[in-house]
């Protein structure tokens, strides 16, 4: 990793330390400062409220060309996660395609959050869940709280 | 007499000095300075004779002369000089200016004036005295340009700016500002993510990195455009990666084309020659950011959309659209059966039955059913009348016109006389009438083995149409 992608990881992160975002605690390794470890809530009033979900963050040696790796390391049930051990996330900002340079890290971490209150449908990574939200909220909303009863506490 | 030092005029000088240190006191009296003359709208310029019309964002200077009289200021207004080298201020405006000095002399009914002078010549500055257009000799032109490219260069050096990737704040002197969108990053930050994208083969991201040149317009399109070879020479990257640059993006839309076809030799695989791509010549000239290799394939597929069923064959073009050379090895080769060029009428076996028109696949039809090829070049052959011992008309080969076998020149006939070739034995003279006469004559070889295809082709259809008679 290039010396200029260093020092733009300590910038954000001494960004995110003077004005942290609520409902959320960073964890940094000066040591390997390319993983982060977010500990987010879930937001009030949506159905993953009262959670604590823990997230990674790996930077890649081309950042900030390339765009974080973000992914849910506590099981979360959403259609834009993965429903495996990875859960992976890859839309908007994410996305290679759609990614820019002076994104930050603060705008992912923003995005996901607003992701737990209203999912994007369109762009769902697990159709069953998108479906299930989409015709059976419910149901969704049932087993989304399960989830967060079982792995997120 | 009054000394210089204690004279009202050195002290309004003097004073002036401090507020603008630019102003150079010449003389005890008389002092100088030069205005700078940046309009708020770019000034549009025509050039005489060409009619060139150029937008000027900075013009020369304008060197403003005082000389205070010794009357000045209770007696007498200042003596003014303006000019402006070279001498692009028509004459009237410099005369209007002038005079606004003597109006703002009685105005201020001799009293010190000049600071007042001052800020209104650069006020007005500000709108080109004026001035909404300019019509000036071709000659003035280029030092013109020249000085508000310089300009420009100068006090955007002197700038900071706040570099939105490695978040930085750095000098204009190290910065780049983008042509089109005008967003500035620094040079280190552009060249380390447009080298990273060209290194990649990723030549779509070659582009403004900023956040709102990737924002969605209203009609669903990005307003973003690829760079252009020259403007990334500026910025500056290097000669060669521009040039791995401009040449993957011109692989990109012949690779989306799906009307070239590639050179059959396997060392080769260029591209055929066409006029749609040109090949690369100068990067250095390459400005046209405008043809984003998105956009190309979007027209191809406009155009693979349009015609559906069998494509119609263009009106007027010749049968050499068969013909394709590589630009590369220069090969000439055929479109259609990727084998090297072999003239406008052979027959060649076509690479995909689907992609023949239904004219073409018509009368390769009829050329399989009617001709014969020839044993050594393949060309097709008719027999219009007489024996089935023919002479190729291209390359002069005997051969048998029944099963195509070729025949020893010395010795053409004995073919037929021969009985081990049982299906020409005596059959020298079947069909003397010519080829389609009858078609029941038996063929051998390449065509005989299409016959007996062509025949239990029809048999099948014919016991298929009977089972289905019966079915219903």
């Amino acid at each position: 990793m290039s010396a200029g992608a260093k020092k733009r990881i300590m910038k954000e992160y001494g960004e995110c330390m003077a004005e942290t975002p609520a409902g959320m605690k960073i964890n940094f390794d000066e040591q390997n400062m390319t993983k982060w470890e977010v500990l987010m809530d879930g937001p009030d009033g949506s159905v993953y409220a009262g959670g604590h979900f823990k997230l990674e963050i790996i930077f890649p040696n081309e950042y900030p060309f390339k765009p974080p790796v973000v992914s849910f390391r506590t099981k979360i049930y959403h259609p834009n996660v993965s429903n495996d051990d990875k859960g992976s996330m890859c839309l908007g900002l994410l996305r290679p395609d759609e990614w820019k340079p002076p994104n930050k890290v603060v705008a992912v971490l923003r995005l996901i959050q607003s992701l737990m209150v209203e999912p994007n449908i369109d762009d769902a990574i697990e159709p069953s869940i998108a479906n299930e939200y989409k015709e059976n909220r419910k149901e969704f909303e049932k087993n989304a709280k399960d989830w967060v009863k079982r792995y997120a506490k | 007499m009054a000394t210089a030092g204690d004279d009202e005029r050195t002290e309004e000088l003097e004073t002036l000095q401090s507020i603008y240190p630019e102003l150079v006191l010449d003389e005890p009296f008389a002092a100088y300075v030069e205005l700078l003359v940046a309009p708020t709208t770019p000034l549009s310029i025509t050039f005489e004779p060409a009619q060139e019309v150029h937008k000027v964002a900075y013009l020369p200077p304008l060197r403003l002369e005082i000389d205070l009289p010794i009357e000045y200021p209770a007696e007498a207004p200042p003596n003014v000089k303006l000019s402006a080298s070279p001498s692009w201020l028509p004459s009237e405006t410099v005369d209007k200016l002038v005079k606004e000095a003597h109006s703002l002399w009685e105005e201020y009914s001799g009293g010190q004036m000049l600071f007042a002078y001052v800020s209104y010549l650069q006020e007005a500055a500000g709108t080109t005295f004026g001035l909404s257009e300019l019509t000036l000799p071709d000659s003035l032109k280029d030092e013109l340009l020249q000085y508000s490219k310089h300009m420009k260069r100068e006090l955007f050096d002197k700038e900071t700016f706040d570099c939105e990737v490695c978040l930085e704040p750095k000098k204009g002197s190290v910065c780049y500002r983008m042509e089109r969108c005008n967003h500035v990053f620094c040079v280190q930050c552009l060249q380390d993510y447009l080298n990273n994208c060209i290194a990649e083969g990723d030549v779509n991201n070659v582009k403004c990195m900023s956040t709102d040149c990737g924002k969605l317009m209203p009609n669903g399109k990005k307003k973003e455009r690829l760079l252009s070879p020259k403007e990334l020479l500026q910025i500056p990257l290097s000669l060669q990666a521009v040039e791995r640059y401009a040449k993957i993006k011109r692989k990109k839309k012949i690779e989306a084309d799906p009307t070239i076809i590639y050179c059959p030799r396997s060392w080769c695989q260029g591209a055929m020659r066409t006029d749609k791509y040109p090949k690369i010549q100068d990067v250095r000239e390459m400005d046209d950011s405008d043809s984003d290799a998105e956009e190309a394939v979007e027209t191809i597929l406009e155009e693979q959309q349009a015609p559906s069923g069998p494509e119609k064959r263009r009106v007027g073009t010749s049968g050499m659209d068969r013909l394709a050379v590589c630009e590369d090895c220069t090969l000439a080769f055929c479109k259609v059966c990727l084998a090297s060029w072999h003239g406008d009428f052979v027959r060649c076996e076509p690479r995909d039955k689907n992609q023949l028109t239904e004219e073409d696949q018509a009368s390769l039809n009829y050329i399989m059913r009617n001709t014969s090829p020839c044993p050594t070049c393949s060309v097709p052959c008719q027999k219009s009348f007489g024996c089935n011992h023919m002479t190729c008309f291209q390359c002069k080969s005997h051969f048998c016109y029944l099963c195509g076998a070729w025949l020893p020149p010395e010795n053409p006939y004995g073919h037929f006389g021969n009985p081990k070739n049982k299906g020409c034995y005596n059959r020298l003279m079947d069909m003397v009438e010519g080829d389609m006469a009858n078609g029941e004559a038996q063929f051998g070889g390449a065509r005989g083995a299409e016959q007996i295809a062509d025949f239990w082709e029809q048999e099948a259809m014919r016991i298929q149409n009977e089972l289905n008679a019966q079915d219903s």
